[in-house]
């Protein structure tokens, strides 16, 4: 992808992009959303199946979901998350991938 | 009246009637025609990855088209939904990226689900291991679906369909949607719970002894379904 690989461009070398310069030590975040539609239930499912996760973090992982609206799934460099976001779009979840603030 | 999926030794099965299976197989179906990927898979995973990989070189697909992403049926935006908020330019690229694998997969899985409830013997819908997953998956995608079409983006939209449901019209449309949507939540779920030998109502109140000073009461009490 494009805009990643300048997050591998060595320190010295000068980098015209104003808005994608990301360090490399910068982690990504994976972040599920709550919808109205998707299961509790199935919601914990996903996130055993895609991560393995145990039961009890994917538990946790579903609830803040729920409750808090959002949740960090997963973390790590940009194209681990947009794999991560991917995978769970493919299992109907409203997935996103940001850069860590 | 339907019964529930359970598991029967390494198979799950869930009893359809007739015209269960009918209006399954045709909501499915609709699903899988919104889905359908420009290159459509083969049986083959490593043929349909190459296929998906080629499809993105196509020289149409190498711009951003914020054009073309405002005109999306809204339910393709719920099926394939942006993926980063706040830059339209990563989010477009992404989905040049992701949306024919995506197509692929999600239009794989509806494959699956409509072969088994086509295959139904004496409304016995029977899953092997690896059809469940494809069929769970694929009913999420027919609930967002048809979540969308009644315009149920939000939980206040949820909840002010569920309500409106008292006074509606034995006739109205909208009425008979929400009593599938209904239906193929219950059916999921049951699903779900096959898979995973859970029962929700533990979850929830383990996670309420947890954070109870953070929790808004509310926001369990409403979920009859158990939906996010």
């Amino acid at each position: 992808m494009t805009a990643a690989t300048l997050s591998l461009a060595p320190a010295e070398q000068e980098v015209t992009s104003t808005d994608e310069v990301v360090a490399p030590d910068v982690p990504w975040v994976t972040i599920v959303w709550n919808d109205p539609v998707n299961l509790m239930t199935y919601v914990t499912w996903v996130f055993e199946t895609y991560f393995g996760y145990a039961r009890p973090k994917a538990e946790k992982l579903m609830m803040d979901v729920h409750v808090k609206g959002r949740a960090v799934v997963s973390n790590g460099p940009r194209e681990s998350m947009e794999r991560d976001a991917e995978a769970l779009q493919g299992y109907g979840l409203w997935a996103t991938f940001e850069k860590d603030s | 009246m339907a019964r529930a999926f359970l598991r029967e030794q390494d198979h799950y099965v869930g009893l359809l009637e007739p015209i269960e299976r009918t209006v399954l197989l045709g909501l499915m179906q609709q699903t899988r025609l919104l889905l359908s990927p420009e290159i459509e898979p083969t049986g083959d995973a490593f043929d349909d990855l190459v296929a998906s990989m080629g499809l993105s070189l196509s020289a149409a697909d190498q711009q951003a088209d914020p054009v073309s992403l405002g005109e999306r049926d809204p339910a393709l935006d719920r099926l394939l939904p942006t993926a980063h908020r706040g830059d339209d330019q990563i989010a477009a690229e992404f989905r040049r990226l992701t949306e024919e694998g995506l197509r692929q997969r999600k239009s794989g899985n509806l494959d699956i689900a409509l072969g088994c409830v086509e295959e139904a013997v004496g409304n016995r819908v029977v899953l092997d291991e690896s059809q469940a997953p494809a069929f769970l998956t694929a009913l999420t995608d027919v609930r967002l679906l048809l979540g969308e079409r009644m315009g149920m983006r939000t939980e206040e939209d949820a909840e002010a369909l569920h309500a409106a449901m008292d006074d509606i019209d034995d006739d109205d449309p909208l009425g008979y949607a929400m009593a599938w949507y209904d239906f193929l939540t219950w059916l999921q779920e049951t699903l779900t719970q096959a898979l995973m030998g859970t029962d929700l109502r533990d979850v929830v109140a383990a996670y309420d002894d947890d954070l109870d000073d953070v929790l808004d009461d509310d926001a369990l009490d409403d979920d009859e379904n158990g939906t996010m």
